[in-house]
């Protein structure tokens, strides 16, 4: 009898309210640390790593860091931010909301990929690219947002220097963040994109496309910095001392990260 | 316990109404649509309120419109029964019946659909009950209240005929047990003339005339704005004796009546209505005539009628029957009030379901 | 699948509903009955969610509710902690987005009751609140349970409002739909399917019960 149901619903409904309590910060809960979307894969096998070895979890979430940055100054309860550009990190230490400047934690590098058996080659100097490009068979391609991913912002730059930016226009397809081009590039709608390297070592795209290294004259480096923030526990604070110790280190290496010698 | 009202509106409708109604008795509030009467019947129940009235039961006040007293209709301890019945669709009869209870008491709601013979149906919901007994499970709640006042808005209008006659003859039987002021609001001459002791006639929201049903009945005005086709008096009468041909005598003001078998005992005391275009006027006793019903009265008035039409209203022993005749005829026979006539009755023109048992004489 | 978001969007979905039952009951009841000037603009304000794209609705409860506003600074004063990027940050924000759904079929509901009963009730004696109790919420209740259902259907998939006024945090705003969209960008399709599996199994047995109710509506009152 629907009315009967209605009233089973309204039950359940409402004692689906006695699920959890208290809010997950105030309950001690594992810390939260926001990755940029490069580290994806990478900072899962790290976390994965400590929880193994110090029986202690942290929380991850992933994006844009432009997105996570204004998120910071909103109040958002993180309290590791693993930034794809130190600038970022900067301004938040200039602004109060970091313990300290942080730490320099990797070197990122750009690709360019494309799908298995596509029509365009990756190329280190984007110049089939510009071959494809001259005779209109870009439809789309694939960046993370310029506008606050620093993936996005270095691809715009190589674009740039190779004067590609303006004919791309039009064929522009943009992430949120740089997972999403990503997938955005192997989808098999776009004739490919320009990401992270450390996504396409990972094992979940190996296999899904070709990729090419993009010459780092193209643009600037993305120095990529990491800080406690201001309200970072003891949890927190153990995280990022084995961020930086030689398990970490060589997870990061496996993703294609240049260690900075600091 | 009896209920007072006077009421004066100018909008939505206009109004300028008063009577009052003693306990036991019916008042019939006749009128056509649009003239008031249902607009009446809300106000005593307070689902409306004019600019100036007053409602007033036992003595207790329910509307003051000069002392600021408006009670809402949940503390006025009114039954209103409503046209649609306005049945609770989702409460058996038995439960609508109860919604009305101080205390729901389901012995009590069981007694009360007894009464209006609804034996058994308690269970029941609205759409398992045909408009009859919707009718009446709608006048169990009414009762329920243990009103202090009784609104019927045309209760009748929405069943067919037959129906409409049985329910007659319920709420009159019904009367016994009503010692409450009751309202009907009807459209229905024949209803009123029925029903009631006591007309009050509404014509855009005016009283046209108000007194007692025969007194009403007497008045050319009102005559006019209920439509006289359907003229006819009331004539009180007891049966005496049932004749093995199958008619029935019956002793009335001034002269046996013979009927078509009239139900009941001897004794029985029972109103007959006799149709005014069925009365002939005779100023000698005729002789050789079938009709076997001759009563002699006096001409009381005569009220000039439509077209050529006149109602000659006779007294017959300190009641009236009234006869529609041409105005010809009236001239041939020079009636002029005060002259003694015969009001000549065919047996066969008196309806069975004109002859009613008499209710008791309240209030009158 | 990630249950933790699973448990997160059904415990949303269960505040709203609780919050929103007596405002769908009274408010819907309220402007059945009730005329009064100016309730055209009620009715349209209350309509306001539904025509608004979530993200002008993500923007402007930012705005009200975030870090720099009034509200959100005496919210870290009280509380300590932030109203954007919590989950009682996404109840407010779901309670607001929801009101369309909690009030008109509720006020359908209370408006498809006859006048007439509501005057029977009054001259049976029942006082307004009996009145609402035994008489018109039986009959409204299947515009009650259908706004409640829709609610609990609607919350459960929103999600562009949940992602700008909550984040993606995890155990604490990231419901299963923002799950999903996460899982996809990890390229982890199959928790993505699962979960969306799920969420169709839920909204399609909502769409069920709504049918169901509004069949019902018609036949209570003939």
């Amino acid at each position: 009898m629907p009315l009967r149901l209605g009233r089973r619903f309204l039950l359940a409904a409402v004692s689906s309210l006695t699920l959890g309590a208290a809010p997950a910060w105030a309950r001690g809960d594992a810390p939260l640390v926001a990755a940029a979307s490069d580290l994806q894969f990478a900072v899962e096998d790290i976390a994965a790593a400590f929880e193994a070895k110090t029986g202690m979890r942290v929380r991850l979430a992933t994006g844009s860091t432009g997105n996570f940055a204004r998120q910071i100054r909103e109040g958002a309860p993180f309290e590791i931010f693993m930034a794809a550009d130190e600038q970022f990190i900067a301004d938040l230490y200039a602004d109060g909301f970091t313990r300290d400047a942080g730490d320099m934690y990797a070197i990122g590098r750009l690709v360019i990929m494309v799908p298995h058996g596509a029509d365009l080659a990756p190329d280190a100097e984007l110049d089939h690219l510009a071959e494809m490009l001259a005779a209109g068979q870009i439809t789309h391609f694939a960046i993370a947002n310029p506008d606050h991913a620093p993936y996005g912002m270095r691809a715009r730059e190589a674009l740039q220097a190779r004067g590609l930016w303006e004919a791309l226009q039009p064929a522009l397809v943009q992430g949120e963040n740089v997972s999403q081009a990503a997938a955005f590039a192997l989808s098999g709608n776009a004739e490919g994109g320009i990401v992270a390297w450390s996504l396409a070592l990972a094992p979940q795209l190996a296999g899904r496309g070709d990729y090419a290294l993009i010459d780092a004259e193209l643009h600037s480096p993305l120095r990529q910095r990491m800080a406690l923030l201001k309200n970072a526990g003891p949890v927190a604070e153990a995280f990022y001392a084995y961020l930086m110790a030689p398990t970490a280190r060589e997870i990061m290496a496996r993703y294609g990260f240049a260690l900075p010698e600091e | 316990m009896a209920l007072e009202v006077s009421a004066q509106a100018s909008a939505p409708i206009p109004l300028d109404v008063a009577f009052r109604v003693a306990p036991g008795a019916l008042l019939a509030l006749v009128g056509h649509s649009g003239s008031g009467k249902t607009t009446l019947l809300r106000m005593i129940a307070g689902l409306w309120t004019p600019g100036q009235a007053h409602v007033a039961v036992d003595g207790r006040t329910w509307l003051d419109t000069g002392a600021q007293v408006n009670l809402p209709p949940h503390r006025r301890r009114v039954g209103l029964v409503f046209q649609n019945y306005a049945l609770f669709p989702h409460m058996s009869a038995a439960q609508n019946v109860m919604a009305a209870m101080d205390q729901p008491d389901p012995v009590e709601a069981g007694r009360i659909l007894d009464l209006v013979n609804l034996q058994g149906l308690g269970a029941r919901h609205p759409a398992q009950l045909s408009g009859g007994q919707q009718q009446r499970v709608a006048l169990a709640r009414a009762l329920a209240r243990r009103p202090q006042a009784l609104l019927l808005d045309e209760p009748f209008s929405a069943v067919d005929r037959a129906t409409r006659e049985k329910l007659y003859a319920e709420i009159i039987a019904l009367r016994a047990h009503l010692n409450m002021p009751v309202v009907l609001v009807t459209h229905d001459v024949n209803e009123a003339q029925l029903l009631a002791d006591r007309m009050v006639v509404i014509e855009g929201g005016r009283v046209l005339s108000q007194g007692t049903v025969a007194e009403v009945m007497g008045d050319a005005t009102a005559l006019r704005a209920m439509g006289i086709r359907e003229l006819a008096a009331m004539l009180p009468a007891k049966v005496a004796e049932h004749l093995p041909d199958g008619l029935t005598r019956l002793d009335a003001p001034s002269g046996p009546l013979f009927l078509p078998h009239v139900g009941g005992p001897p004794g029985t005391r029972v109103r007959v209505r006799i149709m005014a275009h069925e009365v002939i006027v005779a100023r000698t006793r005729p002789e050789a005539l079938s009709a076997q019903n001759i009563l002699a009265g006096t001409v009381a008035q005569i009220v000039p009628g439509q077209g050529p039409a006149v109602m000659v209203h006779v007294a017959v022993g300190g009641h009236e029957i009234i006869a529609r005749i041409t105005r010809r005829a009236a001239d041939q026979l020079a009636l002029r009030p005060g002259d003694p006539v015969h009001a000549i009755v065919k047996s066969m023109s008196v309806a069975r379901d004109h002859v009613t048992p008499a209710g008791s004489d309240i209030g009158v | 699948m990630d249950w933790t978001a699973l448990e997160l969007s059904l415990r949303l979905a269960g505040w709203t509903v609780a919050i929103l039952l007596p405002v769908s009951i009274l408010f819907g009841r309220f402007l059945a009955f009730r005329q009064f000037r100016g309730k055209a603009v009620v009715e349209a304000l209350v309509m306001l969610p539904l025509v608004l794209p979530p993200t002008v609705l993500g923007f402007y409860l930012l705005v009200t509710f975030g870090r720099n506003s009034p509200i959100g600074q005496l919210w870290q004063d009280l509380f300590g902690s932030q109203l954007v990027f919590s989950f009682t940050g996404l109840v407010i924000a779901s309670v607001i987005f929801n009101l369309p759904f909690a009030i008109q079929p509720a006020q359908r509901g209370f408006q498809a009751i006859p006048a007439e009963l509501r005057e029977a009730a009054s001259c049976c004696g029942m006082s307004p609140l009996r009145a609402l109790w035994k008489v018109e919420l039986p009959l409204a209740w299947p515009g009650v349970v259908t706004a409640m259902v829709l609610t609990f259907a609607h919350t459960l998939g929103e999600f562009g409002i949940v992602l700008m006024v909550g984040g993606s945090i995890p155990g604490e705003t990231r419901t299963i739909a923002i799950s999903i969209y996460d899982r996809v960008q990890a390229f982890d399709t199959d928790s993505a399917a699962i979960m969306s599996a799920v969420l169709v199994a839920i909204s399609v047995s909502t769409i069920a019960v709504t049918f169901a109710l509004s069949a019902r509506i018609g036949k209570r009152l003939s």
